[in-house]
């Protein structure tokens, strides 16, 4: 197999996926795109455009050519070649940069592939990076993990909505309890917060389906709901707004926005029981 | 400015025939919300019910704020806004903007309430024919404080003002950040710079930056220009004016964006300079449909000091580099920027300039427009209010008594002029014209008569000149304003 690693001058993200090759005994291939291999990156950034992520910061390096396959970030590439595609649904892309990593979707992933993930995070962690988890709710072992090896320096969890619509919201039935456990484990990371999107669901029992956006009265009960889990009343916890055209999923793109003010009915009702509620402003 | 030690307070002068008579509120210092009648007679008193400002609603309904945060942690943050009724109930309260857990102090939510609030139905906050105030529903915009960190602007603690909108029952429906409408804002990379390393630093709370220090908030309401197809004045659009940085402007409801100005730069266009430079000015308003002048802007120009911009022989670091020693109420045609009517000094029949400042109050303040075409103004910062007509004579006048312990000044916030009708509690006062005293001949007991004991004739000397010269020109010398 022939792997080819593009890195970049000064790049610490490359340095420590190279360490990670080289004490694993991979063989590989660099080119330094600032250097000489500038015109070879070139050539084969033109053949892969669409392949390759640029984030705000530019191309965010290094990137792996595994023959076809292509991999970005020292997350992605280190959990593949530690795991293969076992962490691909805990690993993603990470989009932070100043010595953050994030991508790290503690919900996404196969719990049997628990003990690769702590090898990868480690090494990450090792090697002076910080870890930006997210999650669900869903997966709360796997958090408790990470917790208890000190494998996450901020923790965000994205709270669907109360408990009644949860498996709603996620699309999968949910065992309300491990929601609550995430709730308190999210407390005793060194940093987090607590976001809720105030998104569309489809509301069980209907024929057909219907669909609407989580009410205020809703957002109250998850605040609420968040309170009696961690027994505090002054967690951070963002409120965001939902755009349908950014969704993925097909069913709620023709939903329309909520209008750019709406939030701030639903922030009230949340500081009844979460004092420090903030929302994000609608870019509409 | 120029104040004897002994001199009366109270109403002192009141035409009634020329006056638009009705109760009059205001702050009075260290004592509560004061309503006292056309003789300056005290009708009521909502005993320590602070109020920046107190505005009385139809009904006897009174607006103000139960406390203060300590300023230990905050700038004048009002705990509440609330609605008391004529037997001091409150009937309405808000509070829940921000949830603050300052040192030593019992944890509480807070509306950070400052300068301003608007009730729905009424957009300029004071008496406008047809347009009353709500007083049992309706939403509220409130003027308010944030703190945050802007690198961009400062890289110090900023105290922002934002403009909430509140439901009846207490919900935020409505937001409007001032930082986030920084580049609308019209400021010189001299502002810029020097706003950076000192944007009015304040000790308060381990110290933070008053950068704009809005102190006026109100809606436009129905106008003449949007009317004539202006949108900059949709009736929904919120006007304010910021006293550290000399602006007054418009904002267009739904986006927030700034859609009218004037300043921080009065230097930029021949009419901007005819107007001259506004310094440290409260209470910008339209006047509301009904009254005399609607649709023009109203604006107690402080003068004082004020601004950001390059350095000069008064302000070495380019702060407040602003100055003028007495204030202006200026009416103002929005469009043209022409000055439609004015009381300034020479208005107030004051030599100018070596005798203005004895219109001056360089900070707080406000002018009403009053339904007969008067105008109340409040000169702060020596407690006086004046009924002016629209030829600029004073047919009424009042100065507060009312003197705090703690900080001893008579200064009134704002004040303002309310109908009879509004107050149904009690029955209409009598009036009775106050005369001027002819304070030439007036002597406090003790002292001599007026008048010399004995007078002897010089032989040789000449009448007195009307062109006598004084040590600085003033206005009676033509060529001053050339």
């Amino acid at each position: 197999m022939s792997r080819i690693l593009f890195t970049a001058a000064g790049c610490a993200r490359c340095s420590i996926v190279k360490k990670f090759m080289r004490g694993s005994g991979i063989a590989f291939e660099e080119h330094d795109v600032g250097g000489d291999g500038k015109e070879r990156f070139g050539q084969f950034y033109r053949a892969n455009r669409s392949a390759i992520f640029r984030g705000r910061d530019g191309i965010e390096f290094p990137v792996l050519a595994e023959d076809a396959a292509i991999r970005q970030g020292v997350a992605v590439i280190i959990g593949h070649l530690h795991a293969g595609t076992r962490l691909d649904g805990f690993i993603g892309r990470s989009g932070l940069s100043k010595g953050w990593v994030g991508g790290l979707h503690v919900s996404g992933g196969d719990p049997a592939a628990k003990d690769a993930l702590v090898a990868v995070l480690g090494f990450l962690k090792k090697n002076g990076l910080k870890l930006q988890l997210d999650t669900d709710g869903r997966r709360a072992s796997v958090l408790k993990t990470l917790l208890e090896q000190g494998l996450g320096d901020r923790v965000i969890m994205d709270l669907k909505g109360p408990q009644a619509l949860y498996s709603a919201l996620v699309g999968e039935a949910i065992d309300a309890g491990e929601v609550l456990r995430t709730m308190q484990l999210v407390t005793r990371f060194p940093e987090y917060r607590f976001e809720t999107t105030v998104a569309p669901v489809r509301r069980p029992g209907g024929d057909p389906v219907a669909v609407s956006y989580l009410t205020p009265a809703e957002i109250e009960e998850a605040a609420r709901w968040l309170k009696e889990a961690t027994g505090s009343h002054k967690q951070p916890y963002l409120l965001r707004p939902f755009d349908p055209q950014a969704c993925s999923e097909d069913g709620f793109k023709s939903v329309e926005r909520l209008p750019a003010n709406a939030l701030f009915r639903y922030r009230s009702a949340a500081r009844k029981h979460q004092v420090l509620t903030e929302s994000e402003n609608a870019p509409w | 400015m120029t104040y004897p030690s002994v001199y009366p307070t109270g109403a002192t002068l009141y035409d009634p025939e020329r006056c638009w008579n009705g109760y009059t509120v205001f702050q009075a210092k260290e004592v509560g919300a004061l309503l006292i009648d056309m003789n300056g007679g005290e009708v009521q008193l909502w005993k320590m019910l602070h109020g920046m400002p107190n505005r009385i609603l139809p009904g006897g309904f009174i607006i103000g704020s139960t406390g203060e945060r300590s300023t230990a942690f905050g700038s004048q943050d009002g705990i509440d806004l609330v609605q008391a009724d004529w037997d001091g109930n409150v009937v309405w309260r808000f509070n829940r903007y921000e949830y603050i857990e300052d040192p030593g102090e019992e944890p509480q939510w807070m509306a950070r309430q400052h300068h301003d609030y608007q009730r729905e139905g009424n957009p300029a906050g004071y008496y406008a024919p047809g347009l009353d105030p709500l007083t049992d529903r309706g939403n509220t915009l409130i003027l308010s404080h944030k703190n945050i960190r802007v690198p961009r602007i400062c890289d110090k603690p900023l105290l922002d003002d934002t403009i909430i909108e509140v439901s009846w029952e207490g919900d935020v429906i409505w937001e409007w950040v001032c930082s986030d409408h920084f580049d609308e804002l019209g400021f010189r990379e001299d502002a810029k710079n020097l706003l950076f390393r000192n944007p009015n630093w304040l000790q308060s709370g381990g110290g933070m930056g008053d950068w704009m220090h809005i102190n006026s908030m109100s809606v436009l309401g129905p106008n003449r220009w949007f009317d004539a197809g202006d949108a900059r004045f949709h009736p929904d659009n919120i006007i304010w004016c910021a006293r550290e940085t000399n602006i007054t402007a418009i904002i267009d409801k739904p986006t927030g964006k700034i859609v009218w100005r004037l300043g921080p730069n009065y230097d930029e266009t021949p009419e901007l300079q005819q107007l001259g430079w506004i310094i440290g000015q409260h209470h910008s308003h339209m006047i509301p449909r009904g009254l005399p002048g609607a649709g023009n802007i109203l604006i107690f120009d402080n003068g004082g000091w004020a601004g950001y911009g390059s350095p000069n022989p008064g302000s070495p670091t380019g702060f407040r580099n602003a100055m003028r020693d007495y204030s202006r109420v200026l009416e103002v045609d929005p469009v043209s920027l022409k000055i439609v009517w004015q009381y300034t000094p020479v208005e107030a029949g004051l030599p100018f300039p070596v005798d203005a400042n004895r219109f001056y109050s360089p900070f707080i303040s406000s002018a009403q427009r009053l339904p007969n075409g008067n105008t109340l103004i409040t000169e702060g910062s020596g407690g006086r209010i004046i009924e002016v007509t629209a030829g600029h004579d004073i047919v009424w006048e009042y100065i507060s008594p009312y003197w705090g312990r703690m900080l001893k000044i008579n200064m009134i916030y704002r004040s303002y002029r309310v109908p009879y009708e509004w107050v149904p509690q009690v029955a209409k006062p009598r009036q009775r014209r106050i005369e001027p005293i002819d304070v030439t001949r007036f002597r406090v007991p003790g002292a001599s008569p007026a008048g010399p004991q004995r007078e002897v004739a010089v032989e040789g000397v000449l009448p007195y000149r009307p062109d006598a010269a004084l040590c600085v020109r003033t206005d009676h010398d033509k060529d001053i304003f050339r």
